[in-house]
This record gives C-alpha cells, sequence and structure tokens, in this order.
C-alpha cells in the first residue's frame, strides 16, 4: 500500500485546499500520473502518483482544507509492498510526535502565523530554530502576486438557507491572500494619494484615428508607456524600500504590474520591460494577460517582478479612489472613468473628455511634491499623445 | 540640593554591628540575645562592644540552649519588645526550628492578626570557611517554605547595614542570614545612620542580554565574577541578586528573563529541595513562553556539606556557572 499525502509543494506552505481528483477509486495508475489538484494560497498545483498500482481508497473529499502531512489516498502498488516516496516528498511525522522547539520559538512562530509543526528544524537534534521560523516568515511575506488555477470542478455547494440563517462564503485561498497582502501594506506603508483630471480629448482622437487605420489600441496601453516614461524621469516611483538596508533601490526595469479583475478577486499580472515595448506590444501583451487572468493561466513570471502598479478602473465606471500600493512597490496609479464635462479653454466653457487619476505613493519614500510633479509629467504625455510619441525611442 | 552622606568603609560584618548599634540607639525596645554575644561580642565579633555600650540589659548572653533563646525572643517580641536573636551558625538553628516553625511563624495568624512577632534571627551561614560539620549549611529552603517570616540575605556590606535595619522595624519575623564567606571579603563605602534596603526587592548588579544569572548570598558575588570572565568571550550576563529570599522579587527576576529569554540560577544548597527550584518555579509561570532554553541550576550536591578538604568541590564556582551558562547559550 502506498500512502500518498500532502506534501510541501514550495514555499513552506503549511495547508492547502483539495480541489479535484484526477482518479476514481479503483482505478488504475502509472507512477508520475497526476492524481490531485491542490490549491495553495498561491498557486495551483498537481500532485503525481508516486508509484504505479490501483487506486484503493480516496480519503479526503474535494473542497476540504488539509494540512501538510495528511494522507489523501491509498495506492495499491503492483510491487505489494511499500513504495519507497520520492525524494521530494518530505517525510512525515507520526501524529503523536511534536517538532523539537523552545518556547519562545513556538511563541515566535505563533506571532507570525506559522504552524511549527510543520517546520522542518535545522538546529541539534532537528530543533526548529527561530532563524527557521523567522526565515518562513520572510519567505511568507514575500509580495509575491496571486496564482491561482481554474477552480475546482465541484464547488462547494450552496448552503440551504432557511429563514433567518445566515449564510457564509470560506474566507481563503485567493480572498485571504489577497486579505493578508492589503494589510500589510496598509500597515507598513504610510498611504497618500494625490488626486489629477486628465483632458483624455486628444488621446481619443488619435485612438480614433488609429482605429480608422485598423489598429485598434486600448487607452490602457497609452496609460502603460506614459507611466513608464514618466517613471523615467521620477526614478523613486519605480522603487522599493529596503528597510533593513536603510537604502531605496531604484529599478532598473520598468515592470508595470496591472490590477485585474478576475472572477476569484484581484490578480496583478505584470509586464515586463515596458520601456522596451511599442505601444502596440503593449496593447498585444496586456490583453493576453488579461486573459490568462481571468482563466488562471499565468505562469509565476508572468505574476512576479513588478516594479509599479497600474489599476485601470475606468471602464467600471469611478470617479476616484484610495489605492492600495502594491507592497513592497512605492507608487500605485488608478484611472478612473473617461466622461465628458464641461471645461474652461481659451476662455470659453467646451465639453472636454475628462479623466480622473488617483495616485498613491509611500510617503516615507517620496514626498507630495514629487507625486503632483510625476503626475503631472503623466497627464502632459496623455494629454499630448504626439509628444508622447515623439519622446518614444 | 545635594546631599551629602558620610560613609565609612566597612566589612560586612562590621555593616551588621553598625546596622545593630544604629537601631540599639534608636529604639529601646531593641535587645540582642544569643550564646556569647555579650562580652565576648559573638563566635564572628558581630556583636562586639556592644554590650560595654548599651549594657547587659539590651545586650543579653544566653545560655547554649537554642530552643530556649528562641523561644525566649519570641515571648519578648509578643510583649513588645524587639528582639534580635543570634544563631552561631545557620546549621545550630534546628533544635529552634520547633519554636520558629510552630510558634514565631504562625502567632500573627493565630491571633488574627492581634499579636505579631516583631524579631529577628541572625545566622551566619554557608560555606567556604573551612568549618566543621553542620557550621557550613546552607539551609535556607527549610525556612522559605514557611509562611510567616521573611527570609533575608545580604551580600554585601551596604545591604547588610540596609536590610537588618528594615528586618527590625519589620513587624513579622524575619531571618537574617548572613554569609560567611562574605563576612570579611571586602569593604564597602556603608553610610553612617539610619538606612534601609527594601525587603521583598532583589538587585540587579549586573546588565546583560544574553543569560540572566540568578543567585544570593555568597552565590551572587560567584555568579558576578563569572559574569565577568563570560563577557570577556562575548556573553552579556545579568546578575540578579535576590537579596530576599522570601518573599521573592517576581518581578524583577521575571523582566530580566523575559529580556535575555535564558536563566542560569546558582545556590549553593543543595539541588533537591533548594530555592532555586522556587525561582523555576516563578520563571515557569511568568516567562515560559520567553524561554530560549531550559532555566538551569548551578548547585551544591544532594549530600551535607563535606569537610574542608571537599568543601570547594561541593560549592559551585566560577567555572561550573560558566559552563552551565555556555550550555544554555549554546543550546
Amino acid at each position: 500500500m502506498l500512502e500518498v499525502k500532502l506534501h510541501d509543494i514550495g514555499e513552506g506552505m503549511t495547508e492547502g485546499d483539495i480541489l479535484h481528483y484526477f482518479v476514481k477509486h479503483g482505478e488504475r495508475v502509472e507512477r508520475d500520473q497526476p492524481l490531485i489538484e491542490v490549491q495553495t494560497d498561491k498557486m495551483t498545483a498537481e500532485l503525481p502518483s508516486p508509484g504505479a498500482g490501483v487506486v484503493k481508497e480516496i480519503l479526503i473529499e474535494p473542497g476540504t482544507t488539509v494540512s501538510v502531512g495528511t494522507t489523501l489516498l491509498v495506492i495499491e502498488t503492483d510491487e505489494g509492498g511499500a513504495v519507497p516516496i520520492k525524494e521530494s516528498t518530505p517525510k512525515t511525522r507520526p501524529a503523536s510526535a511534536r517538532v523539537l522547539a523552545t518556547p519562545f520559538t513556538r511563541k515566535l512562530a505563533r506571532e507570525n502565523r506559522i504552524d511549527i509543526e510543520q517546520l522542518k528544524g535545522t538546529g541539534p537534534a532537528g530543533r526548529v530554530t527561530d532563524e527557521d521560523v523567522l526565515g518562513l516568515a520572510a519567505k511568507q511575506e514575500q509580495p509575491e502576486p496571486v496564482k491561482e488555477a481554474p477552480a475546482a470542478e465541484e464547488k462547494p455547494a450552496a448552503v440551504p438557507v432557511t429563514k433567518g440563517q445566515k449564510k457564509t462564503i470560506p474566507f481563503k485561498g485567493r480572498r485571504k491572500q489577497i486579505a493578508k497582502r492589503m494589510v500589510h501594506s496598509l500597515k507598513t506603508i504610510p498611504h497618500v494619494t494625490h488626486f489629477e483630471e486628465v483632458d483624455m480629448t486628444e488621446l481619443m482622437t488619435f485612438r480614433n484615428e488609429l482605429k480608422e487605420a485598423g489598429r485598434s489600441i486600448s487607452a490602457a496601453a497609452f496609460f502603460i508607456k506614459a507611466a513608464a516614461m514618466a517613471l523615467k524621469d521620477f526614478p523613486v516611483f519605480n522603487a522599493k524600500l529596503d528597510e533593513e538596508r536603510e537604502v531605496i533601490v531604484l529599478e532598473s526595469e520598468y515592470n508595470i504590474g496591472l490590477a485585474v479583475d478576475s472572477p476569484d478577486g484581484l490578480i496583478v499580472p505584470v509586464l515586463h520591460q515596458v520601456e522596451t515595448k511599442s505601444i502596440l506590444e503593449i496593447h498585444k501583451e496586456m490583453k493576453e494577460l488579461n486573459e490568462k487572468a481571468r482563466e488562471n493561466r499565468l505562469s509565476r513570471s508572468e505574476l512576479t517582478g513588478g516594479t509599479f502598479t497600474i489599476s485601470n478602473v475606468g471602464p467600471l465606471g469611478s470617479i476616484g479612489a484610495t489605492p492600495v500600493i502594491n507592497h513592497p512597490e512605492t507608487g500605485l496609479m488608478a484611472f478612473h472613468a473617461t466622461k465628458e464635462k464641461p471645461v474652461v479653454r481659451n476662455g470659453e466653457i467646451v465639453i472636454g473628455l475628462m479623466m480622473n487619476v488617483s495616485m498613491s505613493f509611500d510617503h516615507r519614500v517620496a514626498d507630495g511634491a514629487a507625486a503632483v510633479a510625476f503626475t503631472n509629467r503623466f497627464k502632459e504625455l496623455i494629454e499630448h499623445p504626439k509628444l508622447l510619441i515623439v519622446e518614444l525611442v | 540640593m545635594e546631599m551629602r552622606v558620610k560613609t565609612n568603609k566597612l566589612t560586612m560584618v562590621q555593616a551588621v554591628t553598625d546596622g545593630l548599634r544604629t537601631m540599639l540607639q534608636k529604639k529601646e525596645e531593641v535587645v540582642l540575645l544569643g550564646e556569647d554575644i555579650g562580652s565576648n561580642g559573638g563566635v564572628f565579633r558581630a556583636t562586639e562592644g556592644l554590650m560595654e555600650e548599651f549594657g547587659e540589659e539590651r545586650v543579653m548572653d544566653t545560655p547554649l540552649s537554642e530552643a530556649g533563646l528562641m523561644g525566649t525572643a519570641i515571648g519578648m517580641a509578643i510583649n513588645g519588645m524587639i528582639p534580635v536573636a543570634e544563631i552561631q551558625f545557620l546549621g545550630f538553628i534546628y533544635p529552634a526550628y520547633e519554636q520558629i516553625a510552630t510558634h514565631a511563624t504562625r502567632i500573627r495568624m493565630r491571633t488574627m492578626g492581634k499579636y505579631t512577632v516583631p524579631m529577628v534571627i541572625r545566622a551566619p551561614y554557608g560555606a567556604g570557611i573551612r568549618a566543621p560539620e553542620i557550621h557550613s549549611d546552607s539551609a535556607e529552603a527549610l525556612f522559605t517554605h514557611m509562611p510567616g517570616m521573611k527570609v533575608v540575605c545580604p551580600s554585601t556590606p551596604y545591604d547588610a547595614k540596609g536590610l537588618l535595619i528594615a528586618s527590625i522595624e519589620d513587624p513579622d519575623p524575619v531571618l537574617f542570614l548572613e554569609p560567611l564567606r562574605l563576612y570579611r571579603a571586602g569593604k564597602e563605602e556603608v553610610p553612617e545612620g539610619e538606612y534601609r534596603v527594601e525587603i521583598g526587592k532583589a538587585a540587579r548588579r549586573r546588565e546583560g542580554s544574553d543569560v540572566t544569572l540568578i543567585a544570593w548570598g555568597a552565590m551572587a558575588a560567584q555568579a558576578s565574577k563569572a559574569a565577568e570572565k563570560l563577557e570577556q568571550t562575548g556573553v552579556s550576563c545579568e546578575v540578579i541578586d535576590l537579596r530576599t529570599l522570601y518573599p521573592l522579587d517576581k518581578e524583577t527576576i521575571a523582566e530580566s528573563v523575559q529580556k535575555t529569554g535564558r536563566a542560569v540560577i546558582v545556590q549553593e544548597a543543595h539541588a533537591t529541595g533548594g530555592l532555586a527550584n522556587d525561582v523555576m518555579g516563578v520563571i515557569n509561570d511568568t516567562s515560559f513562553l520567553y524561554l530560549r532554553a531550559p532555566i538551569t541550576r548551578v548547585s551544591g550536591f544532594d549530600v551535607p556539606v563535606p569537610f574542608f578538604s571537599l568543601e570547594e568541590h561541593y560549592l559551585p564556582d566560577t567555572e561550573r556557572i560558566i559552563q552551565a551558562v555556555e550550555k544554555v547559550i549554546h543550546y
């Protein structure tokens, strides 16, 4: 018999949701054949079969959250006896055994919301050390955008609601991850939001001209390019504050994160090296990323490495917001709905196509004046798209 | 305004004499009694000259009967006097134990607070001066187990006088332990006249961040020596001198251990049933979650204090303390 257990599939996960079984009871499986789909806080992964045989028992219902080390299914192997588990599968401890750790280390783990029993100690006699805990805590703090695969085929059935009964939604997976990151960002970064109004008339005209020429390019592609150009002039917003080293790290690439609303919640794919791409390329890539995000097909590299984030909420309709910065970045700019508004131009009231932008920034790293200057530069490039084109390399 | 206090450089035993003299002068109710404390000045000369100064009615020689001496002191105390009884060595107190355990410590409770027993029992104690059997006993735990009596134990001349005055003024019986080894171990500036060291307050002898050394009496000095040596190897020890063994200063113990995360308790008494175990209890109750290593004890062994040729092996020395510290640091 071979017990297939949930093992740490990376990044020190402590638990996961069982989404789906690719096999059924009594079915024959080959070594390395995918058996189970598991969702962690950050990703969805398939657990391959550690051996060949017949599925004898499926122990955990899909939709259940289980901790690392839990036996999920049992395979009757061809060899009959126990099959050595692949090296990548950590040995699980008997249920009664506890990891070795001092009370202080245990306290540290609790404070960092780490299940110490799932840690592998590096201290004497395998004791979990403070460093083991802090190392994992630091990893968990890493601002890696969420990646998720399609939701389980079998979604948890809606609980029949009788009168007076409250309905609950499971607070886990991406929702929980978003919550964690929002709290962390707001707790650590002193947010300040600066607002500006951008006249979109010329850009819209330009887009229409392009459209007539057979090139339909979204406004967001222009925003991304303009943002990257403005960031070049104000590199402090394309930076990360390294508190430990007491330095502000100015990034060399302009990797723009795009806040995307997906069925499972907010996700931020990253458009890498915007400075090397044309507006057309940006448009194409952005479309792809949006699609992948909605279908949960984003790769790890497409979810990491962002240096500045934009949130294009305009299509949903909005006039202003106080966006939360994608920690540890320094700034985030949100674009709101473009509306026809009366504006004064050359002493006359005319109809302008106006859009509000909200620029949140880390006030530890930059001040209001810099944020205004940065936004003005962005505004200039959008209000005069020819300038944007002229300044392109 | 600057206050100038006149001080004298005194040994611990001289500080004790000074404290007794101060209180004999201050309060007529204070009387001293004990074996050979009068014309002979006591076995360690702690009462030297006091009989001449204050007369036989206030500094009394008693027969060689510890039980009788203690009973007399208790009788005097409940009748308005403040007796300071000297037991020549703590190891000689056993015949008086019954008087202390069943009377001195219980009268206040027995009379629902109508009578208190304001007396002090002075008792030199501890090993390290090559005394014969029983003379070196470190039996403080027999008394800290007994509610109704305070137990204090200075480790410096300054504390000896200040704690003695506070003990004489205390309404309850106080066992005043004087570490033999420190009687003449060094001199310190001791203020003239009255001052008090509060009973129930430990002293932080040294600030440190890696480990807390908790000790009292002669071991407090030993712990400080070990801390000095450890400092040279980069280990920062905080040294807490308990000074009062009952009631314990739980706050200071907890505060220090919570800061350092490690504790080594040094006691000269036998390991089993010693006060170190109570200190461990305090740490467990207050600071468990802060511990980075098991609380460790360095103590005498579970044998009677041996004769002088083996005495040094029995007593915790700096080397044993250093080993214990290294053990908890590298746990």
